[in-house]
């Protein structure tokens, strides 16, 4: 098996031109989603969903950067894509077993085995998967897997001018996050963080294979601040369904033992 | 591939299949080569725009996206809701059957095949239900080439193929004179063990998600789905009209779920809204108010059923009042797991108050 792969979206370095959006049209050959006038900033793709497998985010912020010098007002831009989560919510809910753990350690959706069931959309904890209406299946981003068994790199990060987006191997991309943070500390941006880098960081998804660096809340950029794969909960439901099965059981046996006999 | 029409009311249109590749000079080869384009792109003149008095940025201490879903919403329609009663009101049946063949000297026989035969349509047209929802039907038999535990809906498939199944058997073999008849006897107890199953199962299902409502249940939807099944039985058991002793029984049953079906939706409303904006969805907008409407029709069926002396219209007021508290409950279901996915901030606020990965750490022993 190869070395985990995975994506380091350094959010300080993007400039917001969306040519990772394009390229992963482009490469996966993805159709349009209509053309959408939203309203919000320079964001007209809004989310990621089943023929959008990357988005940038535009903030809009009333605060100035920490090193900003004059105005009350700040971008903050960042590329957002499937986590590939170390325990991914899709892959634990798929009844087909269409989604996968690849050998470079991200989830990938056959598109060939997935019956549409619409599981995986509910149980995605970053809303990343959705269906598509038009035919029916479960689409997300696939980590560009056709690129990286030619040992090419993905779309998004070839295509990226800043290396905003950087790909590689997840240990060697988690070193370089470190000391970027710390530079950036440095620098005078305290507020700088690691968002889903270990599982230290995230345990819900005990990390993400893409995960981010972040100058404000996850909210602020739309992501949850600490998102759980669902099956970690199940227990108390399956417990729960264990109890009432049980109760209907007694009250059928209860029923008959005092609605039977007399005649 | 099919061709779509880009700026209809243009003097210059464009014919694309919304990818604007050159098949002649390229190759459709890519990824997701094969999905199909949406037919218009003009599908968003339909929706209607938000106009903002004030450009939703960030707030302070209440941060959000431009109020964008931070989630998918749920892409099930009526057929899953739908689903989830039949499916119910089929387990709850059989569990009720296997406690009748207990000790039955023969005068419960009718009472048994009924809910055998409830069974096993219940379980055909579930099997439908589950079927016509997929994005693609075809493939429905994909949910049994593997067996995985992590998957609700896996196991659900399994369950209910296995209390299909069963019912089938005890139908067709139960009450014959020859070997054959114990066999029969044994597959009606078996799909009282499946129909468990199919009855509280979806409850599971649905607490298993990311969307915050239904994760802050996930210790009464099961509970409040199996006593609605419960429930429904008896309803529909009213609306047949049985008499004598499959009577007495069946009102018991259904009775006892009716209470308990009540006494879990109050509890649902608690436990949703330990963070108020999770359980928002159950108090406000439509959500709220069909939500409401099942639990008052389900309490009216309560009453109207244990009212003495009962007369042939009453029975099936309550039979009628049962059914619809019953299918409603697991419309409204749906409808407030759709809202709170919509709302991103019931995501935030909830994860911020610790029941997000915080709980799992917070409960020993997991």
């Amino acid at each position: 098996m190869a070395a985990s792969k995975g994506f380091f979206t350094d959010t300080t370095l993007c400039i917001g031109c969306k040519a990772c959006e394009v390229a992963c049209k482009q490469w996966n050959q993805l159709p349009d989603d209509g053309f959408l006038f939203s309203g919000m900033s320079y964001d007209n793709t809004v989310h990621l969903g089943g023929s959008t497998w990357r988005h940038v985010a535009f903030v809009e912020r009333p605060v100035p950067l920490n090193t900003q010098t004059d105005g009350a007002f700040s971008w903050l831009f960042s590329s957002d894509v499937c986590k590939h989560c170390a325990r991914a919510g899709c892959l634990e809910s798929c009844p087909t077993g269409a989604i996968i753990r690849t050998e470079f350690g991200s989830v990938y959706v056959q598109p060939d085995v997935c019956n549409g069931c619409g599981y995986c959309i509910v149980s995605c904890p970053f809303g990343v998967i959705n269906r598509r209406e038009e035919d029916g299946r479960a689409w997300k981003c696939t980590l560009c897997y056709d690129r990286l068994r030619d040992d090419l790199v993905p779309a998004c990060a070839k295509a990226c001018p800043t290396e905003s987006i950087q790909f590689g191997d997840l240990d060697e991309l988690r070193a370089h996050a470190k000391e970027r943070v710390e530079q950036l500390h440095e620098r005078g941006m305290p507020e700088a963080y690691l968002y889903g880098a270990s599982a230290d960081d995230q345990p819900g998804t005990e990390g993400l294979n893409a995960f981010f660096l972040l100058v404000d809340k996850p909210e602020v950029y739309n992501l949850p601040p600490d998102p759980v794969a669902p099956a970690k909960k199940v227990k108390d439901a399956w417990l729960a369904a264990g109890a009432a099965a049980a109760g209907m059981a007694l009250a059928a046996v209860g029923a008959v033992f005092f609605g039977g006999h007399r005649a | 591939m099919s061709t779509t029409v880009r700026y209809k009311n243009s003097v210059e249109r464009v014919y694309t299949d919304g990818r604007d590749i050159d098949t002649e000079a390229g190759d459709l080869t890519g990824e997701a080569a094969d999905q199909r384009a949406s037919g218009s792109t003009d599908k968003h003149l339909k929706e209607q725009m938000q106009v903002w008095r004030q450009a939703p940025g960030p707030r302070t201490g209440d941060p959000a996206y431009y109020n964008v879903p931070m989630l998918n919403e749920p892409v099930w329609e009526w057929a899953i809701p739908t689903y989830y009663y039949v499916g119910g009101l089929t387990g709850a049946a059989l569990v009720l059957g296997a406690a009748s063949q207990m000790g039955d000297a023969g005068g419960r026989k009718e009472l048994i095949r009924r809910c055998h035969w409830i069974g096993l349509i219940g379980a055909g047209i579930s099997g439908g239900l589950l079927i016509y929802d997929l994005g693609v039907p075809s493939r429905f038999f994909n949910m049994l080439r593997v067996f995985r535990p992590t998957s609700v809906m896996n196991m659900g498939a399994w369950i209910l193929t296995g209390a299909g199944g069963t019912a089938f058997l005890a139908v067709v073999l139960r009450g014959r004179e020859n070997r054959f008849g114990a066999a029969g006897e044994i597959a009606g107890y078996l799909a009282g063990m499946f129909g468990a199953g199919l009855a509280t199962y979806t409850g599971v299902l649905t607490a298993n998600t990311a969307v915050p409502v239904w994760q802050a249940s996930r210790r009464v939807l099961p509970i409040l789905f199996g006593t609605s099944a419960m429930s429904s039985v008896g309803a529909l058991f009213e609306l047949l009209g049985g008499k004598g002793e499959e009577r007495r029984l069946t009102k018991i049953f259904g009775t006892a779920g009716q209470i308990a079906e009540f006494a879990a939706s109050v509890a649902m409303e608690k436990q949703a809204s330990v963070v108020p904006r999770v359980g928002r969805p159950l108090k406000k907008g439509l959500s709220g108010f069909v939500w409401r409407a099942a639990m008052t029709l389900t309490a009216a069926g309560l009453v109207l059923g244990l009212i003495p002396k009962p007369t042939r219209r009453r029975r099936l007021a309550a039979g009628i009042a049962g059914t619809l508290g019953s299918a409603l409950m697991r419309a409204s279901v749906e409808h407030i797991g759709t809202a709170s996915a919509r709302d991103a901030r019931a995501s935030f606020q909830q994860q911020r108050a610790g029941y997000g990965a915080a709980e799992i750490a917070r409960q020993p022993n997991q």
